[in-house]
């Protein structure tokens, strides 16, 4: 029996040894970096990698840095406060004062950056509604038109900016645009307008239909967000006609040739969304550029003390 | 020399015994200590009976007289901000998930924010009542106020006399958990109303009406084998064969709480059926054979005779299906998704408590103390099946006797 | 009155007949489950995947990338290094949870007065009927915490605590009242008259304990263990949330990210339709293959083990 638990605890010591051997001294440009990212499917990733010129690695994993974390949203942000050596990205709606967010290019992430184009790590969120005539009703086509109408106008706006994005068009109060929409006078409560496409626009796109509904007679909405494929699938595409037709889609990339088949005016953008490279609040570096960015992504800087110095 | 070896040897064997009782105790105790610590904060009636998605509001002011208001103090509140202008104050507060939002903490009985009107169609007058949540409010020619930016900022704009109140976005609290309490009931219901009859009466097959054959030893094993199955198996399981199915019996168009009680109805099966058989086993042949003896045949022997005795077990057997359906989360994120509802509709998804934690666990920020609060509520229900349980066996054990 | 008798009799046979149908149906559940997951399985492998290639069966069992080459478009899957994580990390788990499992069994039936051991007995059931779920968030909230401090202190780098160890931990800590459980009941079952044997020889009642005692009930013992394989190789939502969801290895490391099969089976939700989707029903029939054939190796080494001895 002693024996035995001889054995039980060498295991223990041996599988403890097998750890990745990377002692950590007390100086910082000795860390490790931790790459964190997020898994394939996210359209966050797309806009990343494409916006630091890492195009190859927006889904595919094999030519990223051994050894990379992947983790949901949520995870980076809880990783970056707490793991002194990682890196991640998150959307800029994400960011809050528990980690630390970096500047891209020198130039720091804020909406008159993104909307100036300085800041150039970012992407855009798009909407696609089914095609004239394609409705059930003219209810549902009108009250989609005024759907896109709300978006698009100040209040719209409002909504998107308190959600974190950094919305593309005012066209006015939609106090003073809901006359030409007669549809929204009527009480629509009985109606319900789907909404589906990309999950990194989910919470926009609920404060969207949560603040439409009072505004158009109650309509009520439902929101089903799977990913940006979605979008142009399930309202123009294959599945348009399938139970999980939607009247919206939404994508947070632009729309491919493939996805292109609809009539332009079928189209918008409605938002752009900053992209933020994030790190924990203690790390000294305040920005990076693109080429680093990349070079810590394939694994060419390994330690924190590449960044600094190199 | 060999003895001393002996008696060291002696002390860590007993040392590790000790030592293991106490990791294995000290366990059960961290997980209460850690979801009790973060759980009891949120827990309030309206958290139990809340709707999870708020409602919003649009309104504007009826009329607009300046007055002045005497405010209570509020001084010792950290991070409330007052409204002298309107006669309201604001707190940077969270809302049940979790989340930063902006709470009315107090309106003035005289505040223009007591008497709006609204500017939904059907409903004309709606008033703001301490605990709802800002969402935004516009100004004529001015930049709107964002809940974003915080109470105070929020506070501060307000207060600005050349600002014009133009439109308020208010809404109600939200985050509550109803909707799941009520999905979770239906499961169980559902659930128990399909695999009880049908795990009770699988049970007297095999043990009063089955001959011991190979056959019944084979179909034994195959549902024996059930239970070491792994419940995301069943999801798989419910995606593959229950989600359509219902599709095609149904109303439903998509995965649907039906689905959802099948696959439950099928994880709980094997636990019904040798609970049940074990109680039918215990029934003595001598009650059987007295029955058979009086001229009744075999199936008002079993149903009247035997089964009320059994009845304890079937009872035990329902209720350890009860906290399988509570705790289950894998197969039901695959069946029925993860997406937090309000109105819960058989033929649609929700989600059950269990999985309402896993959607806050996966949520942005994680809800940890929401989450906690939801385990709590769990552990509670799961505690109380137990002891009852425990309980009624004794009682019919006593009885019995 | 005899006319009554034979419709009787009849009620009999059509009663028994129905239960019969019920019953096969409750034995058929096993094989729907392995026949529809099979053929779901299988399919990647077999057909094109609509113009994408089928995917190599080979690679498919041997690779240690889960997929190379872009989402969606590539079916390069390798889930080599899961079946080794499962495998590795069911067996550090039972390395873990055995002895306290085994040990704590001993001290209920053996060591603990009377009321101490009821009390214990209930604390045990308690912890075997709490959802895996809470187990996961008391994971997340308490140990990957501590875990990132353990890993940092000692000079490994760790993903924000996710990790082999912490899901060792969750894991073990399901385990134990398994095992525990099962123990105690076969620990009591030891024939009293070869304790005595034992004491009577001279032995102290620690030495019985230890040499007589737990090797007769090493059966029931084993049994225990078994259980608690099989909980540890299936458990998914737990383990989801603190293994860090690693996309290639094997993680050897205790502080290293890893993945499992159902931990990797749980993050192909977002998609209702395609590759990406299917594939995770082949990784369905992995897991039950693997289940299974530990099941089997299990028991057999269990009665190899059992006939030595007796």
């Amino acid at each position: 029996m002693k024996k035995s638990i001889f054995l039980l605890s060498l295991i223990f010591v041996l599988a403890l040894a097998a750890c990745s051997p990377t002692p950590q001294g007390p100086k910082f440009e000795e860390e490790k970096i931790n790459v964190y990212t997020r898994d394939t499917t996210s359209g966050t990733r797309d806009g990343f990698m494409r916006g630091i010129g890492f195009a190859d690695a927006s889904a595919n994993d094999s030519v990223l840095v051994a050894g990379f974390i992947t983790a949901d949203n949520n995870a980076i942000m809880n990783a970056m406060a707490t793991d002194k050596a990682g890196i991640g990205y998150v959307s800029l709606s994400s960011v809050n004062n528990t980690i630390k967010a970096l500047k891209f290019e020198g130039v720091a992430a804020t909406e008159e950056n993104v909307l100036n184009n300085t800041y150039k790590l970012k992407r855009p969120f798009v909407m696609m509604r089914r095609v004239d005539g394609d409705y059930l009703n003219d209810t549902e086509y009108q009250l989609t038109l005024a759907f896109l109408a709300y978006v698009a106008s100040n209040d719209g706006a409002d909504v998107i900016a308190n959600a974190g994005a950094t919305a593309t068009s005012r066209t006015g109060t939609w106090a003073s645009q809901v006359s030409n929409h007669p549809v929204c006078a009527q009480d629509n409560s009985a109606v319900t307008l789907k909404f589906g496409g990309s999950d990194s626009v989910q919470k926009i796109a609920e404060a969207l239909s949560a603040a439409f509904s009072p505004a158009c007679g109650n309509v009520k909405t439902e929101n089903d967000h799977t990913g940006s494929g979605d979008a142009h699938k399930r309202t123009q595409g294959g599945e348009k006609d399938g139970v999980n037709y939607k009247h919206i889609g939404y994508s947070s990339r632009f729309f491919r040739d493939a996805e292109l088949s609809g009539p332009e005016a079928t189209r918008t953008q409605m938002a752009w969304d900053a992209i933020v490279a994030i790190v924990h609040k203690d790390n000294p570096v305040d920005g990076l550029t693109a080429e680093q960015l990349t070079k810590i992504y394939k694994g060419e800087y390994t330690l924190w003390g590449d960044v600094i110095t190199k | 020399m060999n003895n001393r070896k002996i008696k060291f040897s002696e002390i860590f064997l007993n040392g590790s015994v000790f030592l293991s009782t106490f990791l294995s105790v000290l366990a059960l105790g961290l997980i209460f200590f850690y979801v009790i610590s973060r759980g009891t904060d949120l827990i309030s009636w309206e958290l139990f009976t809340g709707n999870y998605h708020a409602r919003n509001y649009i309104a504007e002011f009826a009329d607009l007289e300046e007055k002045t208001y005497t405010m209570p103090d509020f001084s010792g509140d950290e991070e409330v901000y007052i409204v002298s202008r309107y006669g309201i104050a604001l707190k940077q507060d969270f809302d049940l998930a979790g989340n930063g939002v902006i709470k009315v903490h107090y309106v003035h009985p005289q505040s223009p924010f007591n008497q709006m009107y609204s500017k939904e169609v059907g409903s004309d007058v709606v008033d703001l009542d301490a605990g709802m949540i800002f969402q935004r409010i516009s100004y004529i020619d001015h930049p709107t106020s964002l809940s974003r930016n915080g109470a105070e900022r929020f506070a501060s704009e307000l207060n600005d006399p050349q600002r014009e109140v133009f439109e308020i976005f208010f809404s109600d609290l939200g985050g509550g958990i109803r909707g799941s309490i009520i999905t979770t009931l239906y499961l169980i219901f559902m659930t128990l109303i399909i695999a009880v009859p049908f795990g009770v009466l699988t049970a007297i097959f095999f043990n009063e009406f089955s001959s011991n054959n190979w056959m019944t030893k084979l179909m034994r094993n195959f549902i024996e084998t059930l239970t070491g199955v792994p419940s995301i198996i069943y999801g798989l399981l419910g995606i593959t064969v229950f989600v359509p199915l219902t599709i095609r019996l149904t109303p439903a168009v998509n995965s649907n709480l039906i689905a959802g009680a099948l696959t439950l109805s099928v994880i709980i099966l094997p636990t019904i059926i040798r609970t049940t058989e074990e109680s039918l086993r215990v029934v003595p042949d001598d009650h059987r054979a007295a029955s058979l003896a009086l001229g009744a045949n075999k199936t008002q022997t079993t149903f009247k005779v035997v089964l009320p005795q059994a009845l304890p077990g079937i009872l035990t057997a329902t209720f350890l299906g009860i906290g399988r359906i509570i705790g289950e989360s894998a197969a039901l994120i695959f069946v029925l998704g993860a997406a937090v509802k309000d109105r819960i509709n058989i033929y649609e998804p929700s989600t059950s408590l269990a999985v309402h934690i896993w959607s806050m666990m996966t949520d942005e920020p994680a809800n940890i103390a929401l989450s906690s609060t939801i385990a709590l509520l769990i552990l509670a229900i799961v505690l109380i099946i137990n002891v009852s349980v425990k309980l009624s066996v004794y009682l019919l054990s006593k009885k019995g006797l | 009155m005899k006319g009554s008798k034979t419709s009787l009799s009849q009620i009999d046979t059509i009663i028994g007949s129905l239960l019969m149908i019920l019953a096969l149906v409750a034995s058929s559940f096993i094989v729907i489950i392995a026949t529809f997951i099979a053929i779901r399985g299988i399919l990647p492998f077999i057909t094109d995947n609509n113009g994408l290639g089928s995917v190599n069966v080979l690679q498919f069992l041997t690779d240690t990338v889960w997929l190379r080459g872009t989402y969606f478009i590539s079916t390069a899957y390798g889930a080599g290094f899961i079946i080794i994580n499962t495998l590795y990390i069911a067996f550090l788990t039972v390395l873990m949870s055995f002895p306290i499992g085994v040990l704590t069994a001993l001290f209920i039936a053996k060591v603990a007065p009377r009321p101490l051991a009821a009390a214990m007995r209930t604390i045990i059931e308690l912890l075997a009927s709490i959802p895996s779920i809470v187990f996961g968030l008391v994971g997340v909230g308490l140990f990957l915490p501590l875990i990132y401090q353990l890993a940092r202190s000692l000079g490994y780098s760790s993903g924000a605590g996710s990790s082999v160890l912490a899901t060792v931990f969750v894991l073990s800590l399901m385990s134990i009242p398994t095992i525990t459980a099962v123990a105690e009941v076969s620990i009591r079952q030891v024939d009293e008259s070869l304790e005595h044997a034992s004491l009577a020889l001279g032995a102290t009642p620690t030495q019985t304990r230890f040499k007589i005692t737990l090797l007769a009930a090493k059966s029931g013992i084993f049994s225990g263990a078994i259980l608690a394989v099989g909980r540890s190789l299936g458990e998914a939502t737990a383990v989801s949330l603190v293994s860090g969801n690693a996309r290639s290895g094997p993680s050897f490391g205790l502080f290293e990210t890893t993945a499992t099969i159902t931990s990797t089976l749980l993050q192909g939700l977002k998609e209702t339709s395609g590759i990406d989707y299917d594939i995770r029903f082949s990784l369905g029939i992995l897991l039950m293959v693997v289940i299974l054939t530990t099941n089997f190796a299990l028991n057999f080494i269990k009665r190899k083990v059992g006939n030595v001895h007796e």
